[in-house]
């Protein structure tokens, strides 16, 4: 028999807030964190705008971690780690030892290392790299940051499928609670704006130039972002029994592969992720109340997307909103704050806005992209989507527990 | 019940051989895949010796078709993918395709598409005239999803980039994916290039460890299904996953303590495979000759099989391959078993340690291609 799982924790650290307070507020007024790029020169760039994380310290949230010693999705991470677990308001120690774990997503792990080592490269020659990055290379090191942050034992889970890594790993750890092979998880993920993911975007006619406005008539392309986002789950009857705030319960997830081209996104593969995710998570399309989409803002994804959903919900599908409106792509982190923004609305009634909307776009036919304010309603059941570069297409359902 | 993995078939790349035939010949001769790697490249190297594939031509395996922007990760794996696929036999009609996906490890994808993909946005006059060709090669899942692609395969598609720690993670998850339905068979594998960007940074990270053993490049993919299902339809199989086992402590020297974690987690590992120390046949070792990390694993394995079981270091013939390294460790296995019906049943262990205090254990029975009993 499997375990029921909810999520009682959320850690966002984005460039619209620290924190699930800051987050929440900012998602609820449509807040823009996009502003001038300033983590690279950005000369020669005709666009240079991110959302990219202002005022982190990781020194004032994390607790055992030395930042020093930590490479920036590392700390992302383990930073939003702590932070959702202080918001699961549950005992750190009761938590630490073997049955705990982490499940964390990311597209380019640490990329701004790697940024580092090809600029000394460059520079002065392969002799001349700095052993201090070096040392910080490998991408599992974000998960190791994670345990060693909350001093789990259990198994520190990487995934990196792109832009949708955080929907595996929340698939992941409410997989391993269900059966019963861990109790408490942390599922997310975390991704650095990086100077050669800013000029890939760009050259391959995908980044817009200040803002970015998804379902727009006018949408030109994405903005990158980066960011941490975590979530803290565990069985239904732990939350229960401790008293906790639940926020949502974690219904089921979806995952499949387009299997057709590393860039371009199809809808086949995308509604082959939902469908799998309902029949998972045990519900019909009639029963989902919003989509957080993926939403990036290109004109292939959106339409890509809204028609995939056509084609699973028919023709008029729940309201869809994209809070990379806001935040901009912020690509391993991605589906890990749409989960938070999924499950914040389920807990506190609201839908989160599309911003920066002006004309809705005739060729997307049925699409409600809650533009601009957000909404209150009752969301029962909510889904989230992620999808990705190599056609890596991941859906997860949250649901309401009364 | 707990479910566990049948390997069904498996592929390598490696510069022992290309196939499982060819890399189990090898391993039976001790054949060591060192090579002088002096030519490989354009840029100089840290070191002039590395167990790599030093004349690999990918058209030579995929042909010239679609192959001129596969960077040499994306090529390693989709070979060995391929090699796997005809390994099992496995024939897939239209239908099945969506129940059938790739989970690769690696450390980080291609340190080189990546780095050199960067390269371009510093010595350009414009920096973002980069490659859009090239942008997803820079990517991560570059490698999984490519698979996909070339053999049509639709179901999940993973990239777990747990270093040292792969082979453990990516087999876990995979056992997760069949037994709750999100996958029926599974690639799961490894791949890690050997290149001038991982050697130098190889260089400045371990240069003060004189007896450390070479970098080493491969790609590993075995075939996975839920064993129940292949016994009951009377299929033969290589190998059965019995379990695997991941844990997570504090780097070596510091608490807690990886030793006594990976300790720990060999027990867990043999509890849940259902067998003793005294019937483990071999253990595994990820041993590459830097004394710290040694220690961790010898300590462990020590403690938990004290003079049970042969101790293998085969880093020592396939050299460091990192990403892929567990991977290796247990195709090293896996050719021991190919042709030797004398080995048929007999369990072995795989451990893995890394840097950073992640360790994990792998515990699997083998059996040989034609021999009997593969049904126990």
């Amino acid at each position: 028999m499997d375990r029921r799982v909810v999520i009682t924790g959320l850690g966002p650290v984005t460039s619209i807030g620290i924190g699930i307070a800051a987050f929440g507020a900012g998602l609820r007024a449509g807040r823009s964190g996009i502003s001038p790029i300033s983590s690279f020169d950005t000369t020669g760039f005709p666009h240079a705008m991110a959302g990219e994380v202002r005022g982190f310290e990781p020194a004032a949230i994390l607790r055992r971690l030395d930042p020093a010693e930590w490479g920036p999705a590392s700390l992302f991470a383990a930073a939003a780690a702590r932070l959702a677990v202080e918001d699961a308001g549950i005992d750190p120690e009761r938590i630490a030892g073997p049955r705990s774990g982490a499940s964390v997503g990311t597209c380019t792990g640490e990329a701004q290392v790697l940024q580092s080592l090809t600029e000394d490269w460059v520079r002065d020659g392969f002799g001349a790299l700095s052993p201090a990055d070096a040392a910080l290379v490998p991408t599992a090191r974000i998960g190791a940051a994670v345990n060693r942050e909350l001093g789990f034992t259990g198994e520190s889970m990487m995934v990196s499928a792109a832009c949708a890594a955080s929907n595996y790993t929340i698939g992941n750890a409410y997989d391993l609670i269900a059966t019963g092979e861990l109790d408490y998880m942390v599922a997310g993920g975390a991704d650095s704006v990086v100077r050669w993911g800013h000029a890939g975007f760009y050259r391959c006619g995908l980044m817009a130039e200040s803002e970015c406005a998804p379902f727009d008539r006018d949408r030109t392309g994405v903005l990158a972002g980066e960011g941490g986002a975590a979530l803290f789950l565990e069985s239904l009857d732990s939350a229960r029994e401790r008293g906790a705030r639940i926020y949502a319960e974690v219904l089921g997830y979806g995952l499949s592969c387009d299997a057709r081209h590393p860039v371009a996104p199809d809808a086949d593969g995308i509604a082959r992720a939902m469908r799998r995710a309902h029949a998972n998570a045990g519900v019909t399309p009639a029963d989902v109340d919003y989509i957080c989409a993926h939403g990036t803002g290109t004109p292939a994804n959106d339409l890509t997307e809204a028609t995939a959903v056509r084609s699973v919900f028919g023709d008029t599908p729940p309201p869809m909103s994209s809070i990379k409106s806001m935040l901009g792509h912020t690509m391993g982190a991605a589906s890990g704050l749409g989960a938070i923004a999924s499950v914040l609305g389920i807990k506190e009634g609201f839908m989160p806005p599309t911003i920066n909307h002006r004309q809705a776009d005739p060729a997307l036919v049925g699409i409600d992209p809650v533009p601009n304010e957000a909404r209150p309603a009752r969301l029962r059941v909510v889904q989230n989507n992620g999808f990705a570069f190599g056609g890596n297409n991941a859906v997860t359902v949250f649901g309401e527990v009364a | 019940m707990t479910t566990s993995l049948a390997i069904t078939g498996w592929g390598v790349l490696s510069p022992q051989g290309v196939g499982a035939d060819a890399f189990a010949r090898a391993m039976a001769q001790g054949r060591s895949g060192l090579a002088d790697v002096g030519g490989m490249f354009d840029e100089p190297l840290p070191a002039q010796k590395a167990h790599a594939i030093v004349d690999f031509d990918v058209r030579e395996h995929l042909g010239r078709r679609r192959t001129g922007n596969l960077d040499r990760s994306t090529a390693f794996a989709v070979t060995a993918t391929g090699l796997a696929l005809a390994d099992a036999g496995l024939v897939l009609a239209e239908e099945d395709r969506e129940e059938v996906g790739v989970v690769l490890g690696c450390t980080a994808g291609s340190l080189r598409a990546t780095a050199d993909f960067d390269r371009e946005t510093l010595v350009n006059d414009r920096p973002y005239m980069v490659e859009p060709l090239l942008f997803p090669n820079a990517v991560m899942n570059c490698a999984a999803s490519r698979c996909a692609i070339w053999h049509d395969l639709r179901g999940v598609n993973g990239t777990v980039p747990s270093g040292q720690l792969s082979a453990v993670s990516v087999l876990r998850y995979g056992r997760t994916l069949i037994r709750r339905g999100h996958a029926r068979t599974l690639l799961l594998g490894a791949v890690e290039e050997f290149g001038t960007h991982r050697a130098w940074i190889e260089q400045h990270r371990y240069g003060g460890e004189p007896s450390r053993l070479p970098l080493g490049e491969a790609a590993v993919v075995l075939v996975a299904e839920d064993a129940a299902r292949v016994r009951a339809e009377g299929r033969p199989m290589d190998a059965e996953i019995l379990a695997a086992e991941f844990g997570q402590y504090a780097a070596p020297g510091q608490s807690p303590d990886p030793a006594e974690g990976l300790a720990g987690r060999l027990r867990d590992a043999l509890r849940a495979a259902g067998v003793t120390p005294a019937e483990v046949t071999s253990v595994v070792t990820g041993e590459r000759g830097i004394p710290h990390l040694d220690e961790v694993e010898r300590s462990a394995v020590e403690a938990v099989f004290g003079r049970h079981g042969e101790r293998l270091r085969v880093k020592e013939l396939t050299g460091e391959c990192d990403g892929a390294a567990g991977m290796v460790q247990i195709a090293a296995v896996l050719a021991r078993h190919r042709e030797d019906p004398a080995r048929d049943g007999q369990v072995s262990v795989v451990t893995s340690c890394s840097e950073d205090g992640a360790v994990g254990a792998v515990v699997f029975r083998g059996w040989s291609r034609n021999g009997a009993g593969r049904d126990d």
